[in-house]
């Protein structure tokens, strides 16, 4: 009897339920104690605007502005506005956003937030580390300074934003990063590259079944033609594809003819299909995921 | 026999990552970096001091007592070398945060009293600084928070099944861990505090 005892003390220490039970203990006082802080919202543009100051076309020039900025030099900014931040500070607040949507391109990291609260009339400038070099805390404080504040006062807040965003892209650009990839925000090219070297062939393969081997290569062609138009908006880039895609396809099939005969095994490249179109197709801003906020920047008040 | 081997390797890979070993290398390392991190930022903190009471003894009769606090702290912050055993044992670890804390409020206390000097409030330098120490705090903060999230995520680890299994035959003991407490006290904004003198 003892040694079932024993036994089963030893299976409950193994299965940690001390460490469960402590957990619980001490998690829920906690919890309980700690006043909800603000959401956060889900990141939808690179200008976010929840307390209906900004004009839309104030917002949009603002858009305009750091998209370019992000095309030219591949640094992500945003600028998110809010109400309030209570019961944090605008420090903590910016923490979590920068935690949460990581701006800054992936393998970079060079991400910059600008967080205002409006009714509290505090606003941070937060750096990714990457940028920590380029934008010292100091440098961040004088932006805010001489660039935003003034104009908060007044009452100005495009103004104080579009002057920051000037000061703050101004030393960035005096930083060396990588450059951005062009194609990035249109078409990833290697992705349809590779979906057009495996689909065509089975498509080709599919359709000369359906339709004969030239039927199927001109439906290929015209398929593939009709997709890169649809991608490109380019015409004469979708008539070279076609007709590429169409000699390829004929001299798969042909050759798919010589070896096996028959009908192939199709479903091998579909899974490519989407990973290769829907990041190319996806026109609205995404976080790049890759911004480190470590803590660095500064605040202010007006 | 070679199947067998191979049979033998394929077993062992498999109870391997399902005993958690892999995992605890993983998280062993992500500590590891993160508490360095936090060790980088303490250090920046440290090396700002210098500068600050340099700009601070300028000053005419800027009170002496608190300024040495501060130079005392340093020196105390400082002198606590922290290597690996350190972090396994608790009380190191406790005397180690104790001398950063007592910087970290003797700074606060300087920053406060230099609200009574206008000559201070109003210096390019000190202003500067001020700046720079807020956001070693700031950063400070943020590496302390991740070294608890890491030591968290190993403990969890080290302490659930069957991966503690693993902790038991290996001897992976649980890290302990930054206090909550003294958290709270540092990631505060140093206040201001108009009461006094």
């Amino acid at each position: 009897m003892d040694l079932v005892r024993a036994l089963f003390r030893v299976l409950f220490r193994a299965l940690g339920l001390q460490g469960l039970l402590g957990a619980l203990l001490l998690g829920s006082p906690a919890a309980s104690l700690a006043q909800s802080p603000q959401p956060i919202p889900a990141l939808s543009a690179r200008v976010m605007d929840l307390t209906g100051t900004l004009r839309a076309d104030q917002t949009q020039t603002l858009e305009a502005r750091l998209q370019a900025f992000e095309q030219a030099k591949g640094t992500q900014i945003v600028v998110l506005m809010v109400p309030t931040t209570a019961p944090e500070d605008i420090t903590h607040y910016a923490q979590r956003v920068g935690d949460l949507w990581k701006i800054g391109r992936k393998e970079v990291g060079d991400g910059l937030l600008l967080i205002i609260a409006k009714n509290d009339r505090t606003l941070r400038i937060a750096t990714a580390k990457t940028l920590e070099g380029a934008i010292p805390d100091l440098a961040a404080r004088q932006v805010i300074d001489r660039s935003i504040t003034p104009r908060f006062r007044e009452g100005d807040y495009f103004g104080g934003i579009d002057a920051g965003l000037t000061a703050l892209m101004a030393l960035v650009t005096g930083e060396k990063l990588p450059e951005p990839q062009r194609s990035e925000p249109g078409t990833d090219w290697t992705g349809a590259l590779v979906v057009f070297f495996f689909a065509v062939p089975i498509l080709a393969r599919i359709a000369s079944a359906l339709l004969g081997r030239k039927g199927g290569s001109l439906l290929t062609g015209i398929g593939m033609g009709l997709l890169a138009w649809l991608i490109s908006a380019s015409v004469l880039l979708a008539i070279a594809v076609g007709l590429i895609a169409a000699v390829y396809g004929l001299a798969s099939t042909v050759m798919n003819w010589q070896r096996h005969s028959g009908s192939g095994r199709g479903s091998g490249g579909s899974g490519s299909w989407g990973g290769g179109w829907s990041s190319g197709s996806n026109g609205g801003f995404r976080s790049g995921g890759g911004g480190d906020f470590g803590g660095g920047g500064a605040s202010g008040r007006w | 026999m070679r199947l067998v081997h191979l049979f033998l390797a394929a077993t062992l890979t498999l109870l391997l990552s399902a005993c958690g070993y892999n995992d605890f290398q993983k998280l062993d390392e992500q500590t590891k970096s993160a508490w360095s991190e936090v060790l980088n930022q303490y250090q920046r903190r440290a090396d700002l001091v210098p500068n600050l009471v340099a700009t601070v003894k300028g000053e005419a009769n800027f009170e002496q007592e608190t300024l040495l606090r501060v130079v005392e702290a340093r020196a105390k912050a400082t002198s606590i070398q922290v290597t690996p055993e350190t972090l396994k044992d608790p009380q190191a670890l406790q005397q180690f945060q104790q001398a950063q804390a007592g910087l970290g409020s003797a700074l606060s206390r300087l920053l406060a009293v230099s609200e009574n000097y206008p000559n201070l409030k109003s210096n390019q330098g000190f202003q500067d600084l001020r700046v720079q120490l807020e956001g070693t705090e700031n950063r400070i903060a943020v590496a302390r928070n991740r070294y608890i999230q890491a030591v968290q995520q190993y403990n969890v680890l080290a302490r659930s099944f069957p991966s503690n299994l693993t902790a038991l035959a290996l001897n992976y003991a649980v890290k302990p861990n930054l206090s909550v407490a003294n958290e709270a006290q540092i990631s505060q904004p140093p206040a201001v505090d108009f009461q006094k003198k």
